[in-house]
């Protein structure tokens, strides 16, 4: 669970560097679709976590102790 | 036997009257307020409780009430003595008559208040804990915590019955925007004197499985606040403070302020609010999110034109290179081409000039060669003077012995025969 955390920390920390680098105007025309692919493919895992049920997370949380006294 | 029987309004009266005639004068108390409110009319009521001092537990409590003519003086002056506002927490001492009424039952009217005692048990004690926990340098731990984001996993710790938990989970669940919840119920006791061990028993559950979630909510449903003591106790403030993940808490309404409000990391009024602040949170992130994407989107048009101006500049560049170009080898041809006119017009000047001159070298020579002519004359008559045979016409002759000219008579001896040569014959002779 922590990893999955970090991981969406990682992708928007990720994605505001690349927004930093195309708004420094620090890319070329190539490196910019390169970075316009990953920050399209970070921006929908961000979206996913918000906004779709992880039936993983689910599941985990009600099989874990301490919901009953 | 049933004639007998009185009715509950007449037992009341009969409860009242006693009352009255028992207790007909003014009273002052000395009480804790609880559940102050006032409504439209001014009318001011509240709670008189009394607790065990070692115990926290209620041991005494009644209804009262501040008639709005009286609340309107009172009120003002209180405040103004203790610069403290009139609410729920404050120990406070006051003249009271001892009402009962068939309906409403039991209740006493202020009509007097001492604003000299005024800082009750329950300020007291919370000022005494949260100075302890400043003490402990524990106090804001809990509001150091960073607010993990996105806020997702919420273990909330409520009672499962109350009114409040439904309320928290139907807003989360059913929030507008669609964002995705996780929530569980650690269940705990939520009044009366359990609180604090049952609160505290479900932190640490929790803190088991500390990993799985990213906030805890603390909620409760309303009520007097009375029942909140269990929540102005130093080891749940401690333990609340001191939890490795942020603390929200939901557990009153806005008049109550209880100690483990003060040391959560968010306090909000009521279940449903806890449930507001952590969809704006949720907002918040999106919100970042949408920032970003949006950032993308909007820049890359930007880049593209910006790429597109640059090519339009090259490209309006290279004619002006070449022509540039151009003029600059146009510029030097012509340079050239006059540095070569006036290097032929030197050159033709200086030919025309040698073709002038040459008339002039004709007659030089015409007049040498005249000169050398007569020249030549002279020499020819000088040496035509000097030839042998103009001297032997002018007499003299040539003496010749064995065909050689005879300059010296040691040349000769007696007897030798001699050959002399005349302008005109010769003859020969012998030396004596």
């Amino acid at each position: 669970m922590a990893a999955k955390k970090e991981t969406y920390t990682e992708a928007m920390k990720k994605l505001e560097a690349i927004v930093a680098k195309i708004e420094g105007g620090e890319l070329d025309i190539d490196q910019l679709g390169d970075n316009l692919k990953e920050a399209q493919k970070l921006i929908k895992f961000c979206k996913d976590k918000l906004y779709k049920a992880d039936e993983e997370i689910r599941k985990m949380l009600d099989d874990s102790q301490g919901g009953e006294e | 036997m049933e004639n007998e029987a009185m009715s509950l309004y007449e037992l009341n009266s009969l409860v009242r009257r006693g009352l009255h005639a028992c207790l007909p004068d003014e009273y002052w108390i000395q009480a804790e307020l609880s559940d102050v409110r006032s409504n439209y009319s001014g009318h001011c009521y509240m709670e008189f409780v009394q607790k065990n001092p070692k115990s926290n537990a209620l041991i005494a409590k009644a209804r009262g009430v501040i008639w709005s003519n009286v609340f309107m003086r009172l009120r003002p002056y209180f405040e103004r003595e203790t610069g403290q506002a009139f609410v729920s927490g404050i120990k406070v001492m006051v003249k009271v008559t001892v009402d009962f009424h068939e309906l409403y039952g039991f209740s006493l009217t202020v009509v007097d208040i001492d604003p000299a005692y005024t800082i009750g048990d329950l300020a007291r004690r919370r000022k005494e804990i949260l100075k302890k926990l400043d003490e402990e340098g524990i106090l804001t731990m809990n509001k150091e915590l960073e607010m993990p984001e996105p806020l997702q996993r919420i273990a909330v710790i409520s009672s499962a019955t109350a009114a409040g938990y439904g309320d928290f989970c139907n807003q989360l669940h059913g929030n507008k925007f669609g964002f995705v919840f996780y929530t569980k119920l650690f269940p705990a006791i939520m009044q009366g004197d359990r609180v604090e061990e049952s609160v505290i028993s479900a932190l640490e559950r929790i803190y088991a499985e500390c990993d799985n979630w990213d906030v805890v909510v603390i909620i409760r449903g309303g009520g007097a606040t009375s029942d909140l003591s269990g929540f102005d106790t130093y080891d749940l403030a401690a333990h609340c403070a001191q939890f490795p993940l942020p603390v929200i808490t939901g557990i009153g309404h806005e008049r109550d302020d209880t100690v483990i409000d003060m040391v959560s990391h968010t306090r909000v009024k009521t279940p449903t609010a806890a449930a507001e602040y952590i969809i704006g949170r949720m907002l918040e992130t999106a919100g970042r999110l949408e920032d970003l994407s949006e950032r993308i989107r909007s820049e890359i048009p930007v880049r593209l034109n910006a790429e597109a101006d640059r090519i339009s500049r090259l490209v309006a560049r290279v004619p002006l290179v070449v022509q540039t170009r151009i003029q600059r080898e146009n510029m030097r041809c012509e340079r050239n081409c006059s540095r070569l006119q006036m290097a032929w017009q030197k050159r033709f000047i200086r030919e025309e000039h040698q073709l002038e001159l040459l008339p002039r070298l004709v007659m030089l020579a015409t007049s040498r060669m005249e000169k050398e002519k007569h020249r030549l004359e002279l020499v020819d008559r000088i040496l035509k003077s000097a030839s042998p045979e103009h001297l032997l016409k002018r007499g003299y002759s040539i003496t010749l012995y064995n065909g050689r000219a005879v300059r010296d008579t040691l040349m000769l001896k007696p007897g030798d025969e001699v050959e002399t040569v005349l302008a005109t014959g010769k003859f020969k002779s012998i030396v004596k």
